[in-house]
């Protein structure tokens, strides 16, 4: 069953996600958790989040974004020019930050030098920095916007019904996910991070119904499983956007477990579930705006710091890794306070730079969690 | 960071030696010939203004008044908010709050101080900051990081939605410095009802929160003179940019900073609108006599910048400039945005109309003021979306009669790094010479001055531009 997850969390396609297509279904895919995946699901259509891995070389993606620019987009485009998404028939892009946003032009104008690259629906969606009345009140409009835009283009009405019933499917993998997470954090931790990332990444690639079935029957094996967590560091990975789970397994190569996260192909993803009861599109704007926990919301520091101090207090971390992609100075900088107020408050941390999945220098982050490791096991991990 | 650094306050040093800078000819010409040979850090700097004549006095004269005013804020009992140079300064001006600029004191700071701000810029990254982060900010937000500045009350920026690791800088500054947070947020489009309505609610809010912050009341009388000193700067700046349409250019290269660096600090004072009437002065004259604004009064090419100037210690850009007869014809900076300017005729509604008729008028078209600044006009949504930065440049390109487009900017620039490329390879099929400059135009060590002028001028001889 798991191993099902493993593949799908590794690989840009997967059996699920073929068969689907196979059987005429639409793929629309987006780069950012900003987007509602729920519209997308209740137009009848698989919601994909982009990802970059497998990207062997950047030969397109430097072509077109400048070289100062975060792997995870120009990796996204190098996929896309070279034809592996293929199988998109529709794709968003958002102002997550100003390198994925600049995807949106760079995406353009490499179909025009590189034809059948663009997907047949590509659609731009602004998403405000801050959760105020008004903004929230634009953000929903966008939201409008978009359900027409797809419904329209595909022929699939996106109605107050079928969002709904999305929105249930959607909280009910939530709901497991965050199960997961509370597993993961507690002294009994049944699952290698590694393992969790795949769970959690697997998901953004299935197709959700049948998603939600498989995770519901790794979740019955995982709540009768034995705790995979002792003797080992504890540690949290906190950051850019990451979704690779050979990342986590180089870190737990060393001897530690990650047992917990703050990233947006992690926790931050799955942790706020959206308000059944109230008018969808209102309830995934409130739900998807309203939440503060990427620095894209500039102004929230000391919410964010509250929380990632709260999750590493209750999963009883020993260390935390603050990983930044190269020029995300989103996450860079703020990993930089994140930096001193945890170790002020004596929860040692090790601060890294890396580019994005698949370009990640092994060696040299080996090398540094080495070094991290030592420092948790000859000094202590945190101070409680 | 040195202990020699800390020990002057940045700001301070600013003021002390643009303060000095200014008063340099008061004596006879050859006592300032003499003080040249005693201020060898600083000759080549103070020459490039003082050889300007009057406008360049008046130039030093009020960058020299800002400086004061943005270091000695705390002694003077103002309230001091740290805000970006594309944040329209008035609404600040009427709640009598100082707006301290972080490029325009790193500008400063790179063109005047000896090792330019290398320190200031280095140590963000001691305390955390991202060493890819933008310099513009870096350059003097170190100084303010260190406690080598006066201390923001709170931070207002209007970057986020434009350029991110811009408004990151600002939330960076006010988580570490511990001093309250507000941002203006743009949405990707400028001119529909929609981004209209969003702009006009963020707008109130920001005057709702300076209300709070400085528990007083918007000033209205000091609003209203501030526009309508504003409204007449407009049409200065606007007479200018029509000069420079000639041939050959009767406007001095370096009045481009003069104009822009002006207007971001003190804009809407009297000191800048003297500042702007000297300098079209010396342009109509230059005009009458068919000369161009360049040392020689001759004229071999017309460059625009698309983006940014380069402020290489010594301002040497301007210098290079001059010395290569190139006209300069303004960069992205230069353009604000009045619906009257020449650049916006037959775009009129991209623009902005000052109304003084009435406090909320005036408001609202304060907002609509603010929406155009530079940058965040151009680059808020796709860059070749309707009224942005492709249009603007070929607008701007084909109105001066540019011969070439250059791109200068920062490293930390995401944005602009992010679609330059496909800017400048759309200008070359639209028949205009376009060259990417690589390198940081606050930090001299990305790639040294002398590399730059190198590829321009290859760019240049390559191209049959300059021969
Ligand atoms: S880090 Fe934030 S802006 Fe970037 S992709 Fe993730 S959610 Fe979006
Ligand atoms: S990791 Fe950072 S820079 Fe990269 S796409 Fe996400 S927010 Fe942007």
């Amino acid at each position: 069953m798991i191993e099902t997850l493993r593949k799908a969390a590794r690989s840009i396609g997967n059996p699920s996600l073929q068969a689907w297509n196979e059987g005429g279904g639409k793929v629309l895919g987006y780069p950012c958790t900003f987007v509602p995946e729920e519209i997308i699901d209740a137009a009848g259509i698989l919601p994909y989040r982009l990802r970059g891995i497998t990207a062997g070389t950047m030969s397109i993606g430097d072509a077109y974004f400048g070289p100062v620019i975060c792997s995870f987009p120009k990796c996204i485009l190098q996929l896309a020019g070279q034809g592996s998404y293929g199988f998109l028939d529709g794709a968003v892009v958002v102002n997550g930050c100003d390198s994925m946003r600049r995807l949106h032009e760079c995406w353009r104008k490499a179909s025009e030098d590189i034809p059948g690259t663009l997907p047949g629906f590509f659609h731009y969606m602004g998403v405000p920095h801050k959760a105020t009345d008004y903004s929230i009140e634009w953000f929903k409009e966008e939201l409008g916007i978009l359900a027409r835009s797809i419904s329209d283009h595909f022929g699939t009405p996106v109605t107050t019904d079928s969002l709904r019933r999305s929105i249930r499917l959607f909280n009910e993998i939530r709901s497991l996910l965050s199960e997961l997470d509370e597993m993961r954090m507690s002294e009994t931790c049944p699952v290698t991070g590694s393992d969790a990332a795949s769970i959690v990444l697997a998901g953004f690639a299935m197709p959700r119904e049948e998603y939600r079935e498989t995770l519901g029957k790794v979740m019955a094996r995982l709540r009768k499983s034995k705790p995979v967590s002792d003797g080992k560091v504890r540690l949290m990975v906190v950051g850019s956007a990451s979704d690779d789970a050979d990342f986590v397994e180089l870190v737990e190569s060393t001897g530690a477990i990650v047992v917990s996260d703050c990233m947006c192909f992690g926790a931050r993803s799955f942790l706020k579930r959206v308000d059944e009861d109230a008018d969808p599109i209102e309830a995934l704007a409130e739900r998807y705006l309203g939440g503060n926990l990427c620095p894209r919301m500039f102004g929230w520091y000391k919410d964010r710091l509250a929380f990632v101090r709260d999750r590493a207090l209750r999963s009883r971390v020993d260390g935390v890794i603050l990983q930044n992609i190269r020029f995300c100075d989103l996450h860079g900088s703020e990993n930089g306070l994140l930096e001193r107020d945890l170790e002020a408050e004596g929860i040692p941390c090790m601060r890294i730079e890396r580019e994005y999945g698949p370009l990640v220098e092994t060696g040299r982050i080996k090398m540094r969690l080495d070094a991290f490791m030592e420092r948790i096991r000859t000094v202590g991990g945190r101070r409680s | 960071m040195r202990e020699s650094t800390r020990e002057y306050r940045f700001d301070w040093m600013l003021w002390s030696i643009l303060e000095n800078a200014s008063r340099s000819t008061d004596g006879t010409p050859k006592e300032y010939r003499s003080l040249l040979d005693l201020v060898p850090h600083f000759s080549e700097v103070l020459d490039t203004f003082v050889r300007q004549g009057e406008p360049g006095l008046r130039f030093l004269r009020l960058i020299a008044r800002y400086a004061d005013m943005c270091s000695s804020a705390n002694e003077r009992g103002k309230l001091a908010a740290l805000t970006t140079f594309c944040m329209a300064t008035p609404i600040l001006h009427a709640f009598d709050v100082v707006p301290v600029m972080l490029e325009a004191l790193t500008v400063l700071g790179t063109v005047v101080l000896k090792r330019g701000t290398s320190e200031y810029l280095d140590y963000c990254c001691e305390v955390g900051f991202t060493e890819t982060s933008c310099s513009a900010q870096r350059g003097s937000l170190g100084a303010f990081l260190a406690g080598g500045a006066v201390r923001p009350d709170f931070v207002v920026c209007d970057t986020p939605g434009i350029c991110d690791t811009n408004a990151n800088s600002f939330a960076f500054a006010s988580a570490f410095l511990d001093v309250p947070f507000f941002q203006i947020n743009y949405p990707p489009t400028l001119t529909d009802e929609r981004a209209r309505a969003y702009h006009r609610a963020d707008f109130a809010s920001l005057v709702s929160f300076l209300e709070e912050r400085t528990g007083k009341r918007l000033d209205e009388e000091r609003l209203m003179e501030v526009m309508r000193e504003l409204a007449r700067q407009d049409a200065l700046a606007s007479e200018l940019i029509d000069l420079m349409r000639i041939r050959p250019c009767p406007v001095p290269g370096i009045y481009d900073l003069m104009l822009y660096g002006g207007r971001f600090m003190m804009s809407g004072t009297r000191e800048y609108t003297e500042l702007l009437e000297s300098m079209l002065e010396v342009a109509r004259e230059n005009a009458r006599l068919k000369r161009s604004g360049t040392r020689t009064g001759v004229e071999r090419a017309r460059g625009l910048f698309c983006y940014i100037d380069h402020y290489t210690t010594d301002a040497r850009f301007w210098d290079w400039m001059e010395t290569n007869e190139v006209s300069h014809l303004g960069s992205i900076l230069f353009t604000f945005w009045n619906a009257d300017a020449p650049y916006a005729r037959g775009r009129e509604e991209q623009g902005y109309t000052l109304d003084c008729s009435s406090l909320d008028a005036a408001l609202d078209s304060l907002c609509d003021q603010m929406s155009r600044m530079p940058m965040i006009k151009q680059i808020r949504g796709p860059y070749d979306a309707p009224g942005m930065w492709l249009d603007d440049v070929l607008a701007e390109a084909r109105l001066l009669q540019a011969d070439f487009v250059a791109y200068i900017g920062s490293m930390g620039c995401r944005n602009s790094w992010g679609m330059n490329k496909l800017l400048v390879r759309d200008l070359e099929r639209q028949g205009i010479p376009a060259v990417i400059l690589f390198a940081d135009a606050f930090d001299d060590r990305v790639a040294s001055w002398e590399t730059v002028t190198e590829r321009l001028s290859e760019f240049l001889t390559v191209r049959g531009i300059i021969s």
